[in-house]
């Protein structure tokens, strides 16, 4: 069962290549989180998915039904969805009147609008600014405004583009807990664009990679976080310590890593003389002060390089040969007394090492 | 619930719809109930179209003739005002039907061109030369060709020309050319020759403001004497004698006019009756008639113009 | 001085008296004008829609070129009617010219450059993506359009407030393919020309000031129908 799939889709601007061989399928009733960096192509598939353009090339099928060049089932299909544009733009009419309009060009009238419209409005938190004009919202509320007009027409298929960029931090985390309570309902299937993974981590069930106009990985977000397909999807994903390295032994799915003298154990099937990088994601970093945990496979002492605050967090750079990045609560780097210049061990498992091969 | 609904669409067509739909119904009510009897938008009568010269128009007796002409053979008359020359133009491109015109070169040149069916003159009266009752040019009782001379010296006013091809403007070139001048030169004086481009009534308009000096056809004349504070000033010359003519278009060279009720309209013009109206038009009113019925042969002379 | 005071008066007397002769010029002037806006809007605003959505080589020049026809002088307009209308012309045979469906032939011309241009320039001003939008929420094509032609509207009522004021106030067109007939093809503005010729000033005043008052109430309704 397919809500939504995409076969061998491309699409051009002028002779530029935006999109080529994107392959994707969607469940009903999933949430996928479509990311990648500004300007790999997330808008256009989504303008795609929405039937707003024509693709270039390749096959779009929506409920089974190719709906990938002009025609009839294309608008039909369109109605079954809805889309919520990285820019809202609403009309120039009241707040009450957006959101009514997608029903409206459905047939809906009279008092089985307002009965739609109403408790969304009460939802999105609007009811206040009802009869208001929306051009004179603020950016959150117009987004709300936005997001108001896609769930009033309960799709099956809700498209968010990039839905909580461009606002300010406390908007943001009320439109994603709009969206995440969207999601929990199950009502819809979600494709979310976002170029903030942690943003799609929290919110999805399956991401999909987009880098280059090209779909590099799709699957489960911690399968994702965990194992990153290439060396840009694991800077991407957040694996901030990328080592590069021969693997010198292999023994039963257990490779040493031979990275610039340093040996790194990692859990990996590549054979000896593969030219691989080892990814450490920071959180699973380990400082202390004295080198005592045996659990840790790998361990290496360094000097501090650099401490920077995150937050809660706290950002901790060790020169152990090549640069690690660990991140630490801000209480235990008091506790620790961690500052640049002082020597530390750092200690990763065998296990939370991500062995990627690398290319060209 | 669906009456409901219904009744809402319904609410929100008329309140979209009802402004333009009051403004335009209103427009047109209003415009339409001027009495629609009397001026029906496209009468089904057939129309017959004369292009007369300025003067028979700004002196009313179009407006005089109109009326009673289309009474009597149930016909919308349409009077086009333009000058000689354009009226001839129009009659030539079969714009219209009948010209009347005071400019016989070019009537003769219209007939021998096969355009107009024949040349009727109906009545004439005389070109005057006009001005402030000053004269700083002195020309008064001059012939028309030595006042011409003495405006082109430049000293004492200047002259307004119609400069439109009208009759009056060909009768102006005429009396240039024999008092020596060339007109091509005249005109392109500055200072003192002014060409007003319009027709006669609104030259003479412009002729008083500027305190100037124009030749007029006298029934013009005498019809916008009470708005000017101009006089007469030469009146006398055999060469300014003003015949007006009456030319049906040949329906054999221009197709499509209508010859039998041009026809009708050229008899109506020289019939004894009209040839009445005419020699007393304007009598009550100005004083004086306007225009002298044409009544057997055309006259060479500048007679006594009373 | 005077004849203005006296104009005033005169029109303020036409006007109460409900002047046979001018209320009659007036209502065709107005008949005229609205129909010639009325036609010339029926083929310009879609068409300016169409200019706007679609693109094409030469779009720029195109709109460049429109909008030059802003300023054609109405009698251009008038000349050029009159030689396709004239007997001797191309459609003499429709025996057109000096009627009112002459005049509202040149006058639809005339305005039609004015709204068509203005039509895309106030289609420029709407936001991009809100044809995309209205699409996104389930418009068809039908419906987009009318949502973009709702977001102009204003600017649009402008094009075409100012396109009735250039066909209810020129001489040109009227003059030259309407014959400013008697009863027939004369309208307010060929009446003033006329009456200003024959010296009756105070009359041509009160038929200006009753051209006005003609414009005042159109354009009054026309900002009624814009806030409804």
């Amino acid at each position: 069962m397919t809500l939504i799939e995409t076969v061998g889709l491309c699409q051009k601007y002028g002779e530029h290549d935006i999109l080529r061989d994107v392959n994707l399928k969607v469940e009903p009733g999933e949430t996928l989180a479509l990311i990648g960096p500004t300007g790999a192509g997330k808008t256009t598939l989504l303008r795609l998915l929405n039937l707003l353009d024509i693709p270039a090339s390749g096959r779009l099928y929506f409920d089974n039904a190719d709906v990938s060049r002009a025609s009839k089932a294309r608008q039909e299909a369109r109605r079954r969805m809805a889309f919520v544009l990285q820019k809202p733009v609403v009309f120039n009419s009241s707040v009450y009147d957006n959101v009514a309009c997608g029903l409206k060009w459905r047939g809906v009238m009279g008092a089985d609008l307002r009965t739609k419209v109403d408790p969304v409005l009460e939802t999105v938190g609007l009811s206040v600014c009802r009869d208001r004009n929306a051009r004179t919202l603020s950016g959150g509320e117009t987004q709300r405004v936005a997001i108001a007009r896609a769930i009033v027409l309960e799709p099956e298929l809700l498209l968010l583009d990039e839905p909580t960029a461009n606002l300010d931090p406390v908007s943001a985390s009320k439109i994603e807990e709009l969206i995440a309570g969207i999601i929990r309902q199950r009502q819809s299937t979600v494709i979310m664009a976002t170029h903030d993974r942690s943003h799609g981590e929290r919110l999805a069930d399956r991401m999909a990679v987009l880098m280059n106009g090209e779909l590099t990985q799709v699957g489960k977000s911690k399968d994702i976080f965990a194992s990153p397909g290439s060396r840009d999807i694991a800077e991407f994903v957040g694996a901030e310590n990328i080592i590069g390295g021969v693997i010198i032994a292999s023994d039963d799915g257990l490779a040493t890593i031979d990275a610039g003298g340093r040996l790194i154990e990692a859990i990996s099937d590549y054979p000896d003389g593969e030219e691989v990088y080892a990814c450490v994601r920071p959180e699973n970093i380990i400082l202390s002060i004295s080198a005592s945990h045996d659990s840790e496979r790998n361990s290496f002492s360094g000097e501090i390089a650099s401490v920077a605050s995150m937050g809660p967090l706290c950002r901790i750079e060790v020169d152990c040969g090549f640069p690690l990045v660990a991140l630490v609560t801000k209480r235990s780097a008091g506790e620790l007394v961690l500052e640049k210049g002082k020597t530390v061990h750092a200690a990763f498992k065998a296990t939370s090492v991500h062995v990627i091969r690398r290319q060209g | 619930m669906r009456e409901g609904n219904l009744r809402t669409l319904k609410n929100r067509l008329v309140k979209f719809l009802a402004p333009p739909v009051i403004l335009v119904t209103a427009i047109y009510v209003l415009a339409g109930c001027e009495g629609p009897t009397d001026v029906p938008p496209l009468p089904p009568q057939p129309r017959l179209r004369v292009a007369t010269t300025t003067s028979l128009y700004d002196t009313g007796l179009w407006g005089y003739l109109e009326p009673m002409f289309e009474r009597k053979y149930r016909v919308e008359l349409d009077v086009i005002y333009a000058g000689s020359g354009r009226a001839i133009e129009l009659g030539r491109r079969g714009d219209v039907d009948v010209v009347t015109v005071h400019d016989p070169a070019l009537e003769d040149k219209f007939i021998a061109d096969g355009y107009g069916v024949r040349r009727i003159p109906f009545a004439y009266n005389y070109f005057v030369i006009v001005g402030p009752p000053s004269d700083p040019a002195g020309i008064k009782g001059m012939s028309p060709e030595d006042a011409f001379s003495r405006l082109a010296d430049g000293n004492g006013g200047s002259f307004v020309s119609r400069g439109d091809e009208s009759g009056t403007h060909s009768m102006e070139k005429k009396i240039w050319a024999n008092a020596g001048y060339n007109y091509e030169k005249v005109r392109k004086e500055t200072g003192w020759y002014v060409e007003g481009g319009r027709g006669m009534g609104p030259t003479l308009m412009m002729t008083n403001e500027k305190r100037a000096y124009t030749l007029t056809d006298a029934g013009t004349f005498l019809a916008y004497k009470g708005k000017l504070e101009l006089v007469p000033l030469v009146e006398k010359g055999d060469i300014l004698l003003n015949v007006y003519s009456v030319i049906a278009v040949n329906p054999d060279k221009v197709p499509g006019v209508k010859s039998d009720l041009s026809a009708r309209l050229v008899e109506l013009m020289v019939s004894p009756e009209t040839q009445k109206l005419i020699g007393n038009y304007g009598v009550k009113e100005y004083g004086r008639q306007l225009f002298t019925p044409f009544s057997g042969s055309e006259p060479k002379q500048v007679g006594d113009n009373e | 001085m005077n004849e203005i005071w006296q104009g005033l008066i005169k029109a303020v007397e036409l006007i109460v008296s409900f002047d046979q002769e001018v209320m009659e010029i007036a209502g065709r002037s107005l008949v005229i004008a609205v129909t010639s806006l009325g036609l010339a809007a029926l083929v310009c605003l879609p068409l300016g829609g169409l200019i706007h959505a679609r693109q094409f080589r030469g779009k720029k020049t195109l709109v460049t070129l429109i909008q030059t026809l802003y300023s054609i002088p109405t009698v251009v307009i008038g000349l050029f009617v009159f030689l396709l209308l004239s007997r001797a012309g191309p459609l003499g045979g429709l025996n057109l010219l000096f009627t009112p469906t002459a005049m509202v032939i040149g006058q639809a011309l005339l305005v039609a450059p004015i709204l068509l241009g203005l039509t895309i320039s106030a289609l420029s001003g709407v936001d991009g993506l809100l044809p995309d939008t209205a699409r996104s929420l389930g418009a068809n094509g039908f419906q987009t359009s009318l949502v973009v032609l709702k977001e102009a509207r204003f600017a649009v009522m402008a094009a075409v407030v100012l396109a009735f004021g250039r066909a209810i106030s020129e001489v040109g067109v009227a003059i030259m393919v309407g014959g400013n007939i008697l009863g027939y093809t004369r309208v307010m503005p060929t009446a003033i020309s006329l009456e200003t010729g024959k010296g009756d000033l105070a009359l041509s005043m009160a038929l200006g000031m009753i051209l006005l008052f003609i414009a005042l109430i159109i354009n009054f309704g026309l900002n009624r129908i814009q806030q409804g």
